[in-house]
C-alpha cells in the first residue's frame, strides 16, 4: 500500500509540474500581446467620453499590480488559478470563473460523451474486425478510419450542415431551443439540451472514433495470435468468452492510457465544431476571446482549463491503470526486485 | 528445379542482395495498390497545384472577378442541345436582370441561344509561373467567361481559386513541416544523443506542450498578427507558428530512436575514434533512420494542412487575397450559401482527396520502409 500512495503522489507530483509548465506557456502568450489591461481598459473609457490621462492608466496598471516584474505576476496568476479564480475579463469586466463554470462544465462532458461514444462503438467494431477474416469488413474500416483523418470534424460539422438544410430545411445547430436558452437549469432544460447535444457529441466522436477502431484492431491482432491464447484454445473456451477473458483484457492497457491523447483531439475541434454549430460553450467562447475581442486572459483561463483536464484525465488513466492491470501494479509494488 | 527457372531466379535473388535501401523500399512500395494509387493522386493533385496559374482560366483573386456573375452556378460544357449539335463544347450566355416582373430583384437568366464556345489556349489574366511573365491559359471561352464550379459572392471563380489553394496548403504544409522537422531534429537530437538529464528536462518540456490541445494553441499564437499585415507576412507567420508547434511527436520518435541506437556499437567506435558529437549524430546516427523520419513528414504533412484549414476558417489563418480552402470556407455556414449556393463545398472534396492521398502514400511507405513488413503477415 505505500509503494502505491508513492506512485499516485509521484504521478501527482509530475502531473502538478506539467501544469505548471503549461500555464507558464499560456501566460507568456497572454503577456506577449501588445498593450496591456490597463491600457485596453482606458482605451474603451476613453469611447464612452470620460478623459483619460497618463497617469489614469498608470493608477489603473498600480491597481491591477501590472507594474510588478513578469514572474510576480505568472506566480500570482497560477496561486490564484489553483484555487479556480482566473482574476476579470479585460474587455467584459466579468469575473471568469462565473462566466466560465456553466459553459465550461458543458463543454467538458460534451467532449467526455464523445469519447464514450467513441470507445463504446471502437471497442466492439475494433474487436471483430481484428479476429474477422473478411476481406470487406477490413476494407470497409480501414477505408473508415482513413476518412476519420482525411474528414476532420470540423469539416464533417459542415457536410452534415449542409446535408440536413438541403433535406430538412433545418441546420440542426445550437445547443438549446431559443426559448430554453436562458431559463435556470431544470428537468425541462436539461432534455432540450440532450435533444440537442447528441449531434455535437456524435461529431466530435467521429475522429475519435475512426482513431480507436484503428487502435483496439491493432492491438487486438497483435494479441490474437499470441500462444497463450492458442493455449485457452486448446483447453476449450472459444468465442466471444475467450476474446473477452484473454487478449480484451490485454489489449486494455494501452488503450487506457491512450485517453488522453484522445479527449487532446477531441479539444482540439472543438472550438471550430461549436463555431459551426453554433454552441454556447467554452469552445465558442475561446473563438469569440481570440479572433473578435481579443481577450487574452479569457482565452488563457479556456486553454488552462482544457489543458487542465487532459492532465487530470491522464493522472486518472495511469492510477487506474495500475489498479487493474497486474504487471503494471506488480511493477509498482514489487520495487526493484 | 530445372536449369533455366534457376538462373533468373539466381540472378533477381542477386539484385535483391545488392539492391540500395532506396531500391528496396521502391520495390516493396510498388507492391502496395493503394499506395501506388495514393501516389498517382498526389503526384497529380501536386501538379495541377504547381501549375494552377495555367491549368485555371482566370486570375484567383479580385482582379479576375466576374462582376456579371456572382454567386453563379457551375457551368457544365456540353456538346448538344436542343438548338442542336457542335463539335465544340459550348457554355451558355448568362445575364443579370431585373425588371417589374422579377420584382426588382436581380436575377440570372440563361439565354440557350448565345454558346461560349471553349477555346484551347487562349490569352487571358497575366500570371507569373517559375518567374516567367504569361498569359496563355490551358482553356477559355471565346465570349465572356467560363466557371466550372460557379462563382462566389464576389464573382470570383472557384474552379481557379480551388487550384491555387492546393499550392497554398502544399506551401504551408511544406514550410511548416520543414520547420517542425528541423526544431524536432535539433530538440529530439539533443535529447536522445545525451541522454540522462538533459533527457528528462527536454522530455518534460516536450510532454507539456503536446499535452496542450493544438488548434486552440494555434489560435492563441494566430491571434498576434496585426490586422495591418499583409498576406504575404500573414502566409508567413501562419506557415512558421504550425512548424513551431508541430515538432514535439516527431522530436519524442527521434529522441526514442537515438536512445536505443546510440549504445550500438559503431556509436561507440566512431567515439573512441575521437569524432564529436554534431559529427556522430549527422554522419552515423540520422543516416540509420532517414526512412522513418520520411515516412512521418509525409504522415504529419496533413495534419498541417488541417490545421491551417481550421484557422483560416475561423478567420485567425490566411485570408484574402491568399486563397486556401479555409479562406474558401469562412463564409459557407451562413444559412442562404447552405440553402442556394451548395457549389461552395466543391474544394472540400478535393481537399479530402489531398489528404487522403497523403494518408494512403504514408501508410505504404510506412509499411515500405520497415524491413520486416515482409515477414509479417
Amino acid at each position: 500500500m505505500y509503494q502505491f500512495t508513492r506512485f499516485v503522489a509521484m504521478r501527482a507530483v509530475m502531473a502538478m509540474l506539467t501544469l505548471i509548465i503549461v500555464s507558464f506557456i499560456v501566460f507568456s502568450l497572454m503577456e506577449m500581446v501588445p498593450g496591456d489591461c490597463a491600457e485596453r481598459y482606458l482605451a474603451f473609457k476613453n469611447t464612452q467620453g470620460s478623459m483619460i490621462s497618463i497617469a489614469d492608466i498608470e493608477a489603473e496598471r498600480i491597481r491591477l499590480g501590472l507594474d510588478k516584474p513578469f514572474m510576480v505576476r505568472w506566480l500570482v496568476w497560477i496561486w490564484h488559478a489553483f484555487q479556480g479564480d482566473f482574476g476579470e475579463s479585460c474587455i467584459l469586466r466579468l469575473n471568469i470563473s462565473q462566466l466560465l463554470s456553466d459553459k465550461f462544465l458543458i463543454s467538458l462532458g460534451i467532449a467526455l460523451a464523445a469519447l464514450v461514444l467513441a470507445y463504446l462503438i471502437a471497442l466492439p467494431v475494433g474487436i471483430i474486425s481484428a479476429t474477422s477474416k473478411s476481406k470487406v469488413l477490413n476494407n470497409t474500416l480501414r477505408l473508415v478510419s482513413y476518412l476519420g483523418l482525411a474528414l476532420p470534424n470540423f469539416l464533417l460539422a459542415l457536410m452534415i450542415m449542409l446535408f440536413s438544410t438541403v433535406v430538412y430545411g433545418n441546420s440542426l445547430t445550437g445547443l438549446f431551443s431559443p426559448q430554453m436558452r436562458d431559463a435556470p437549469w431544470s428537468w425541462d432544460k436539461a432534455m432540450d439540451f440532450l435533444g440537442h447535444a447528441w449531434l455535437p457529441v456524435f461529431i466530435l466522436g467521429w475522429s475519435a472514433t475512426a482513431f480507436a477502431i484503428q487502435t483496439v484492431r491493432a492491438l487486438m491482432s497483435d494479441e490474437v495470435g499470441k500462444l497463450y491464447v492458442t493455449a485457452a484454445k486448446a483447453r476449450g473456451i472459444s468465442g466471444w468468452r475467450l476474446l473477452r477473458r484473454y487478449p480484451a483484457r490485454h489489449a486494455l492497457g494501452p488503450i487506457i492510457n491512450s485517453l488522453g491523447f484522445d479527449l487532446n483531439r477531441i479539444f482540439n475541434e472543438l472550438p471550430v465544431v461549436a463555431l459551426i454549430l453554433t454552441l454556447t460553450e467554452a469552445g465558442s467562447l475561446l473563438i469569440e476571446a481570440l479572433a473578435r475581442s481579443n481577450d487574452q486572459q479569457l482565452a488563457g483561463a479556456i486553454i488552462f482549463l482544457l489543458t487542465g483536464s487532459i492532465v487530470a484525465l491522464n493522472f486518472a488513466t495511469d492510477v487506474l491503470l495500475a489498479i487493474v492491470d497486474p504487471r503494471v501494479r506488480h511493477s509498482i509494488m514489487g520495487g526493484g526486485k | 528445379m530445372s536449369k533455366t527457372s534457376a538462373a533468373p531466379d539466381h540472378k533477381s535473388k542477386e539484385a535483391y542482395f545488392t539492391a540500395t535501401q532506396g531500391q528496396l523500399i521502391w520495390a516493396r512500395f510498388k507492391r502496395n495498390k493503394s499506395a501506388m494509387a495514393g501516389l498517382v493522386v498526389l503526384a497529380t493533385l501536386i501538379l495541377s497545384g504547381l501549375f494552377a496559374p495555367f491549368l485555371t482560366p482566370y486570375d484567383p483573386t479580385v482582379a479576375g472577378r466576374d462582376m456579371s456573375y456572382l454567386n453563379g452556378a457551375p457551368q457544365i460544357p456540353r456538346m448538344w442541345d436542343e438548338n442542336g449539335f457542335s463539335w465544340r463544347p459550348f457554355v451558355y450566355t448568362t445575364k443579370r436582370t431585373r425588371s417589374i416582373k422579377t420584382n426588382f430583384r436581380w436575377v440570372t437568366v440563361v439565354d440557350k441561344k448565345a454558346r461560349r464556345y471553349l477555346t484551347f489556349l487562349p490569352k487571358g489574366d497575366p500570371y507569373k509561373l517559375f518567374g516567367m511573365h504569361l498569359r496563355t491559359h490551358l482553356f477559355g471561352v471565346d465570349k465572356g467567361k467560363i466557371h466550372l464550379f460557379g462563382t462566389d459572392a464576389a464573382g470570383k471563380d472557384i474552379f481557379s481559386r480551388t487550384f491555387h489553394a492546393i499550392n497554398t496548403s502544399l506551401a504551408v504544409g511544406t514550410i511548416g513541416v520543414f520547420l517542425a522537422f528541423v526544431l524536432a531534429l535539433i530538440i529530439g537530437g539533443i535529447s536522445g544523443f545525451y541522454g540522462g538529464i538533459t533527457d528528462s528536462v527536454l522530455q518534460m518540456l516536450t510532454d507539456s506542450i503536446r499535452t496542450v490541445p493544438a488548434i486552440p494553441l494555434f489560435m492563441a499564437l494566430a491571434a498576434f498578427v496585426p490586422p495591418e499585415w499583409s498576406a504575404e507576412a500573414r502566409f508567413f507567420f501562419i506557415s512558421t507558428i504550425l512548424g513551431l508547434i508541430g515538432w514535439p511527436t516527431l522530436a519524442r520518435r527521434v529522441r526514442t530512436h537515438l536512445l536505443t541506437e546510440r549504445n550500438q556499437d559503431y556509436v561507440l567506435a566512431a567515439r573512441l575514434s575521437g569524432a564529436s558529437a554534431a559529427h556522430i549524430i549527422r554522419r552515423h546516427l540520422l543516416p540509420s533512420f532517414t526512412s522513418y523520419i520520411i515516412v512521418d513528414l509525409v504522415i504529419s504533412f496533413p495534419y498541417m494542412v488541417l490545421s491551417e484549414t481550421a484557422l483560416s476558417f475561423i478567420g485567425l489563418g490566411l485570408k484574402d487575397p491568399v486563397n486556401s480552402l479555409g479562406v474558401m470556407l469562412q463564409n459557407v455556414t451562413k444559412a442562404d450559401v447552405l440553402l442556394n449556393y451548395q457549389w461552395y463545398f466543391i474544394p472540400v472534396i478535393f481537399f479530402i482527396v489531398l489528404v487522403l492521398a497523403f494518408v494512403f502514400v504514408g501508410d505504404g511507405l510506412r509499411d515500405a520502409a520497415d524491413p520486416y513488413s515482409d515477414n509479417k503477415s
